[in-house]
């Protein structure tokens, strides 16, 4: 009995060591990926990989990259440093690709000497840090979308049209994250002549935010922005305020502009407001959107609807593909080739699921502001695209 | 083949090389470890040396918990000193790798003393919460003492180098990980047959029987605190200057527990066992990976169903190990050897 078994287990395990080394066709472009499936980032990152991968295969339909089918190659990297890092050289080792996906700001950090010295990638991540965007140090690393100094950049613009000289007061968590882009604010705050009342630090998933909003009463800012959170204690903080009668007006960047984050909140969104690069799934005429829609309701008919994080897979895609497709017109379909054509990107129109994007320094800096609505538990844009310089 | 080896004498039965077969093991062994990153790729040496450096880490943590019996739930903290001590030597004061390597190693021992104390007192899972506050304490200082270790943004530091010739691939820095784990494999195996080591056990299986038969209780515990951070602050060092950066986040609580796994998993009280131990736990989940990455093909459409999985069958193994096998892996590698020690003739 005991042999039988080990026989079977023995075959299963044969057969699936032997079904990883087949060959693949010659004429593919690979495009590799280390996602946060599990992890303490994964509702993120199962939206993210959707959303790469959808525009990836869409791209495939309509064609590939100039008769040329794109092959997607995700794993796991489980938002923990040495597991990405492996996962990352398992990919690169094994499949060779010419393009690589990051699950984290640390990963691309610790990876960014070799991608530039050695293994020579296009190379972009879940992440918006300003410090994954220097076409100096890295040429082949972009952020798709604006940094979160950027997005800030664009709150505070908004603030300051809206209500010059206002009292402003910045919330972040005690992480990297959350630290990113608030040097940046602070000078941004002096230019635009707003007036920074106060800065709360807390630890994400915290409960006790009492001091933090006492400090926030007694500084009555008229604008709070939050950094570095996903849902707690963002939502505690706004309560609790509300309960103090302050009229401050709350807003977050792009993790913040999530349809979770409105529907956790409930009646307490009134007036909550965030930036984000992308459009959103309920935004119909879009016909980027409308695309999507239809090839979720192709492939996936039981998901009803997508957030932001698969907006921002999805507009990662695009921008893959569009090198892609200049690269190999140049017929430079390598490393090099793909950063040049990364830098040519001008006017790109991504079917309006973002503005016309032109790339700056590695990044897109564009986005416009968007407030919550309570009673269809959505965002709506209050501004137009905005660009920070 | 041999039948068994005779032995006349205690001091016989502690030899390390015990007859001329096993030297003959250990030196292809080591032929093949030399030989190995010139046939293996980047992505296997790279596993290697996470595995080197998991040595380095659960042999130290061994001679701790395993050898004195004293637990300890914050070796990431003190593998995380030694990290930090490496980047900032290297970075603010331009200190060569080489030098800073060692003397990282002697700040975590450092610290590993000042943490040892209350193991004077407390015992047992009291002692644990007291070196788990030692994790949650180091890691806060890694995260806010801004003006050395960056905070949260962490430190790059530049791979090490003899003259022109810079280790910054797999297959460069193998060597020296594979250097050091020889050297602090050897340490710790000679160790334990020393007074020093006699000592350890003794405090381990009877603390207060050992201070009568006169051993320096105080001496004694705190030398294996001292000498087990001294290991964890050597393959912190190694870590970091193999990723190249160094952030608080690399050494969460999670890994100590990791560390403590692999002890266990392994077998206490036994440096084989810590070999073993750290070879399962890092390459598990990597074989697991690329199961599941091959499963992935075969039944395309099911990632969010397989790729959580494998942490499933991880728990499961480690859990079946300690059932089937409370003495950990090396207790399993030694009856397979007794095995085959009389095979084909077991009478």
């Amino acid at each position: 009995m005991r042999m039988r078994h080990f026989r079977i287990s023995a075959m299963i395990l044969a057969i699936l060591v032997l079904s990883s080394c087949l060959v693949y066709a010659q004429n593919e472009i690979k495009i590799g990926a280390v996602q946060p499936i599990t992890g303490r980032f994964a509702f993120a990152g199962v939206n993210i990989n959707a959303g790469l991968e959808d525009a990836l295969m869409i791209a495939n339909e309509e064609g590939g990259i100039n008769g040329k089918k794109i092959k997607y190659i995700m794993e796991d990297g489980q938002y923990q440093l040495d597991v990405a890092v492996a996962a990352f050289k398992r990919i690169m080792s094994r499949d060779n690709p010419l393009i690589m996906y990051g699950e984290s700001t640390g990963l691309g950090k610790a990876m960014s000497p070799e991608i530039k010295d050695r293994f020579k990638i296009l190379y972009s991540s879940t992440s918006f840090s300003s410090e994954l965007a220097d076409p100096k140090e890295n040429p082949y690393i972009f952020v798709p979308g604006p940094t979160y100094a950027d997005m800030f950049g664009i709150l505070l613009k908004y603030i300051a049209k809206e209500k010059p000289g206002a009292k402003v007061a910045f919330f972040y968590s005690d992480t990297e994250f959350g630290k990113d882009p608030i040097q940046a604010a602070r000078d941004m705050c002096k230019t635009l002549g707003l007036d920074l009342v106060a800065e709360e630090v807390a630890q994400v998933g915290s409960v006790d935010v009492t001091s933090q909003v006492l400090d926030l009463k007694r500084k009555n800012p008229d604008f709070v922005i939050f950094q570095g959170f996903v849902v707690d204690p963002v939502q505690t903080v706004i309560k609790q305020c509300r309960d103090f009668g302050m009229k401050t007006q709350f807003m977050g960047t792009f993790w913040g502009a999530s349809q979770m984050v409105v529907n956790n909140l409930g009646p307490a969104a009134e007036g909550y407001m965030a930036v984000n690069p992308y459009m959103y799934w309920w935004n119909d005429d879009v016909p980027m959107i409308k695309k999507i829609k239809a090839y979720t309701a192709k492939t996936y008919p039981k998901v009803t609807s997508r957030d932001n994080s698969y907006m921002q897979g999805f507009m990662t895609g695009l921008i893959f593909v569009e090198c892609l497709k200049r690269a190999d017109k140049a017929g430079e379909l390598n490393g090099p080739g793909l950063a040049k054509a990364l830098q040519s990107i001008k006017d790109f129109d991504s079917g309006g699921l973002s503005a016309p994007f032109i790339i700056k320094n590695n990044k897109f800096p564009v986005a416009r502001v968007w407030k919550a609505n309570v009673e269809k538990k959505i965002l709506e844009p209050v501004s137009d695209w905005m660009t920070v310089e | 083949m041999r039948c068994g080896d005779l032995k006349e004498s205690y001091l016989e039965d502690e030899k390390i090389f015990q007859s001329l077969f096993v030297k003959i093991c250990l030196a292809t062994l080591l032929v093949v470890l030399v030989i190995i990153p010139f046939v293996a790729g980047p992505y296997t040496l790279y596993i290697m040396n996470l595995i080197g450096f998991a040595i380095i880490g659960a042999v130290g943590l061994n001679l701790l918990t395993g050898f004195t019996g004293q637990i300890s739930l914050g070796h990431a903290a003190f593998i995380g000193v030694g990290g930090y001590t490496t980047a900032i030597l290297v970075t603010k004061l331009g200190v060569p790798f080489w030098f800073a390597m060692p003397v990282a190693g002697l700040v975590s021992a450092g610290m590993g003393l000042i943490i040892g104390i209350p193991s004077l007192r407390v015992k047992g899972l009291y002692l644990c919460i007291a070196t788990l506050a030692a994790q949650f304490i180091l890691e806060f200082v890694f995260v806010h003492w801004e003006s050395m270790t960056r905070g949260i943004r962490g430190i790059n530091v530049p791979p090490p180098r003899i003259g022109d010739f810079v280790f910054d691939t797999e297959k460069s820095y193998y060597f020296i990980t594979l250097f050091l784990v020889i050297v602090a494999v050897g340490f710790a195996r000679n160790l334990v047959r020393t007074k020093w080591g006699r000592a350890f056990v003794a405090i381990r299986d009877r603390d207060l029987a050992a201070e009568i038969i006169g051993i320096n209780l105080f001496r004694y515990k705190l030398a294996a605190f001292a000498l087990s951070s001294f290991f964890a602050g050597i393959a912190g060092s190694l870590w970091v200057g193999f990723i190249k950066v160094v952030t608080p986040e690399h050494f969460p609580f999670s890994l100590s527990i990791q560390y403590l796994a692999m002890v266990i998993v392994g077998g206490l009280g036994s440096v084989l066992g810590s070999i073993f131990g750290a070879i399962f736990m890092i390459l598990t989940p990597e074989l697991l990976n690329i199961l599941v990455s091959s499963a992935k093909q075969l039944f395309p459409g099911l990632d969010q169903f397989f790729i959580p999985l494998k942490d499933i069958i991880f728990g499961g193994l480690i859990v079946s190990f300690l059932v089937f096998e409370p003495h950990g892996l090396a207790e399993i590698w030694h009856r397979i050897k007794n095995f085959f020690l009389l095979w084909p003739f077991s009478y």
